[in-house]
C-alpha cells in the first residue's frame, strides 16, 4: 500500500454531505405571496379608479350597515364606505412601512458604519446607546416623540417609526463592518484617500446588503404593524387620515353594536399584507443548507 | 487571587455599565417628557383646568415646580429619587410608587405566569419539530407559528373580544375583576384568560423556531452519531445530549426577549383595560403625568437592561471569545 493511499484513510475525514433532497435545499419561491403583495398594492394605488364611494364621505343614513350590495363591506360607525376605505386606506399604511423602514435603514446604515468604523472606546458608546434605546419599549419610544412632533399625520409618524426602529439593523452594520474593515480593499481605497461615504457607498454597503435584507423586509412590517397599533389607541393617524390602523380605532364603537365587519375586514387585510411580507423576508433569510439529521 | 481580581472586575464594570445606562435613560426620558407639548396640569387638576386663568395656570404650575429650566428640574428629581422619594403622581395625587404597587402585581402575574409559560411552551414546540423534523406536524406548526407572528396583538385582543365576550358572552372583556369582587380569585382568572391568551398566542412561535433550528443543528453534530452507534434511544439522544447543549444559548435568548414580552403585555393590558403597568405607562404618557411616566420608564428599563445583562453573561460563560457587547449581536441578527 503506497503512503497516498494510506493517508487516504487514516487522513481527514471527507465531509460526506449526504444529498439533500430538493424542496430542502432552498425554500421555493413564495410566487403566491409576491402575487398577492403586488396585488394588493396595485389595487391600493388605483384606489380613486377602483372604490365606489367617496372614503371621506360621512353618510349618515347608512351609518353601521353590514356588507350588502351598495356597500360591499359594509360602513363604519361614521357612515364612511369600508369597501373605499380599504383601498385608500392601504395606500397610507403601506406607505408609512415602506417610508419608514427607508428612513430606518438610512439611519441605521450609517449609524452602524460609523460604529463599526469608529475607534474602540467611541463604539463601546455608540452601542451603549443603541441598547439603552433597545430598552425602552417601542410603543413608549414612539408615543414620546410624537408627542414632540405635535398632531400626527403620515409623514410625522413615519418619521417616528424610523427614528424608533433601526437599533436592531444598526447592529448588523456594524458588526460586518467591523469584520470588512481590516479586508485590503477597504485598507488601498482608504489610503488612496477615500472619505468616509465613499468607503459606505462603494466597499461596505455592497457587502453588508445581503446581511441585513430580512431584517429590512422584517422592519417594513414592524413598521406597519407600528402604525395600526398606534393608529388603533388613538395616538397615531386621526380618524379623518384613513388607513387600517384608524379604521380599527373605531373597534371600541364597533364591539358595542357588535358590527364584526368593522374589525374583521380591515384587520384581515392587514394580515393578509403581513403575511406576504413576511414570507418575502423569510425567503430572502440566508437559507440553511443543512444535511441529513443523524438521529 | 487573580483570578479573583479580574472576576469582580468584570462584575464590577458590568455594574458600572448598569448604572450609567440607568442613569441616561432617566436623563433621556426626563427631558424628551418635558418638551413634549403635553400638559401636566390637565392630568393634575382635570376639566377645570379650562377654567383657570393665567395667572392661576402660573401659579400651579410653580407649586409643582415646573417653571424652573429642566435641568434643575432633573437634579431636584434626581436628588430625590436617590433618597427613595419619586414625585406625586399628578393624576392619582399619591405617592407614585404607592399607585404602582397597587398596579404591580396584576402586571407581575400577567406578564410573570406569561413569561413563564411562553418560556415553556417555546421549548415545547420547539422540541415537537424538531423531533419531527420536516413530517406535516413541523411544517404545521412552522406555517401556523409564521402565521399567527403576523397578526398584530391588538388585532387578536379584538378578535378574542369579539368572539368570546361579544358573541358567546363567555368570558368578561375587561378590568381585572368584576366590581366589588376585588377577592375573588376565580373572578380574577375569569379576568385574566383573555389577555393572557393574547400574550400566548402571539410569542412562542417565534422562540419555538428558534430551539427547532437549534436543535436541528445540534442533531447534526458529530456526538450524535456516536451516541447511536452506542445503542442510545432517541429520546436519550435528545433530551440529555442535544437539549443539554442548546439550553445555555435559549436561556439567554429568553433574556434578551424580555422586553418583546413586556411590550406584548402592556398592549393586551391597554386593549383589556387590565389595570396594571401598560395601562398606567399609556395613560401618563397620554396625560403628561411626568413624576410617574419617570418612575414607569425606568422600571422597565432597568428590568430590561438587567436581563438583557443576563443574556450577555451567560453567552460569555458559554464562549469566552464572546466579548462586552458582542454577545449580543450573534442572536440579534436572526432576532427580527
Amino acid at each position: 500500500m503506497s503512503d497516498n493511499e494510506l493517508f487516504s484513510i487514516v487522513g481527514i475525514r471527507e465531509n460526506e454531505k449526504t444529498a439533500v433532497s430538493e424542496n430542502k435545499r432552498k425554500e421555493s419561491f413564495p410566487i403566491i405571496s409576491v402575487i398577492v403583495l403586488s396585488v394588493l398594492c396595485l389595487l391600493c394605488l388605483f384606489a380613486g379608479l377602483i372604490s365606489t364611494k367617496d372614503p371621506s364621505y360621512l353618510d349618515l343614513l347608512n351609518y353601521n350597515k353590514p356588507p350588502n350590495s351598495e356597500f360591499l363591506f359594509g360602513t363604519d360607525t361614521l357612515g364612511r364606505d369600508i369597501f373605499s376605505c380599504i383601498w385608500h386606506g392601504g395606500r397610507i399604511s403601506i406607505f408609512i412601512g415602506f417610508f419608514a423602514t427607508a428612513i430606518s435603514t438610512f439611519i441605521a446604515i450609517v449609524y452602524g458604519s460609523i460604529s463599526g468604523m469608529a475607534p474602540k472606546w467611541l463604539d463601546g458608546i455608540l452601542m451603549r446607546f443603541t441598547e439603552i434605546l433597545l430598552s425602552v419599549p417601542e410603543l413608549l419610544l414612539i408615543i414620546f416623540i410624537q408627542a414632540i412632533l405635535g398632531p400626527a399625520n403620515v409623514l410625522s409618524i413615519s418619521v417616528v417609526i424610523g427614528l424608533t426602529s433601526w437599533c436592531g439593523i444598526a447592529k448588523v452594520v456594524r458588526t460586518e463592518v467591523r469584520q470588512l474593515r481590516e479586508a485590503e480593499y477597504v485598507l488601498a481605497s482608504r489610503s488612496m484617500g477615500g472619505g468616509f461615504f465613499h468607503l459606505m457607498s462603494q466597499h461596505l454597503a455592497p457587502n453588508f446588503v445581503s446581511s441585513i435584507m430580512f431584517m429590512v423586509v422584517m422592519n417594513i412590517r414592524g413598521a406597519i404593524v407600528a402604525e395600526s397599533t398606534l393608529s388603533f389607541m388613538g395616538m397615531g393617524l386621526p380618524l379623518n387620515i384613513v388607513s387600517w390602523g384608524s379604521m380599527l380605532s373605531l373597534a371600541e364603537k364597533a364591539l358595542m353594536t357588535k358590527s364584526w365587519w368593522i374589525i374583521l375586514i380591515p384587520g384581515a387585510f392587514l394580515v393578509c399584507l403581513l403575511m406576504c411580507v413576511t414570507n418575502i423576508g423569510n425567503y430572502l433569510r440566508k437559507s440553511v443548507n443543512r444535511g441529513e439529521s443523524y438521529l | 487571587m487573580n483570578y479573583k481580581k479580574s472576576k469582580l472586575l468584570y462584575y464590577g464594570s458590568k455594574l458600572l455599565i448598569f448604572i450609567v445606562s440607568v442613569f441616561v435613560l432617566s436623563l433621556l426620558v426626563f427631558y424628551v417628557s418635558r418638551l413634549a407639548p403635553g400638559d401636566p396640569l390637565l392630568s393634575y387638576y382635570g376639566e377645570r383646568v379650562e377654567k383657570m386663568s393665567v395667572e392661576e395656570k402660573n401659579i400651579a404650575r410653580e407649586k409643582l415646580g415646573l417653571n424652573e429650566p429642566i435641568y434643575i428640574q432633573y437634579g431636584k428629581w434626581l436628588k430625590g429619587a436617590v433618597q427613595g422619594d419619586f414625585g406625586i403622581s399628578y393624576k392619582y395625587k399619591q405617592d407614585v410608587l404607592e399607585v404602582i404597587s397597587q398596579r404591580a402585581l396584576n402586571t407581575l402575574i400577567l406578564g410573570g405566569i406569561g413569561y413563564i409559560l411562553i418560556f415553556l411552551g417555546a421549548l415545547a414546540l420547539g422540541i415537537i419539530c424538531a423531533w419531527n423534523e420536516d413530517k406535516w406536524i413541523d411544517k404545521l406548526l412552522c406555517k401556523l407559528g409564521t402565521f399567527s407572528c403576523c397578526i398584530p396583538e391588538f388585532w387578536y385582543s379584538l378578535l378574542l373580544i369579539l368572539i368570546f365576550c361579544v358573541s358567546l358572552r363567555w368570558l368578561p372583556s375587561s378590568g381585572a375583576y368584576s366590581i366589588g369582587k376585588s377577592g375573588d380569585i376565580g373572578d380574577r382568572i375569569l379576568h385574566l384568560i383573555l389577555p393572557m391568551a393574547v400574550v400566548l398566542l402571539n410569542h412562542p412561535w417565534y422562540y419555538g423556531y428558534m430551539v427547532r433550528n437549534k436543535l436541528l443543528d445540534e442533531t447534526r453534530a458529530d456526538y450524535v452519531l456516536l451516541g447511536k452507534s452506542k445503542g442510545q434511544s432517541k429520546a436519550k439522544i435528545m433530551f440529555a445530549h442535544c437539549l443539554r447543549n442548546i439550553m445555555p444559548s435559549y436561556i439567554s435568548l429568553m433574556a434578551i426577549s424580555v422586553p418583546h414580552v413586556i411590550g406584548g403585555t402592556y398592549i393586551a393590558e391597554t386593549v383589556f383595560a387590565y389595570p396594571g403597568l401598560g395601562t398606567l405607562s399609556y395613560e401618563s404618557a397620554k396625560f403628561a403625568d411626568y413624576n410617574m411616566l419617570m418612575v414607569l420608564c425606568i422600571m422597565t428599563g432597568i428590568v430590561v437592561i438587567f436581563f438583557n445583562m443576563i443574556g450577555q453573561i451567560i453567552n460569555e460563560r458559554i464562549d469566552p471569545r464572546i466579548r462586552g457587547m458582542e454577545s449580543l449581536e450573534g442572536l440579534e441578527v436572526s432576532e427580527s
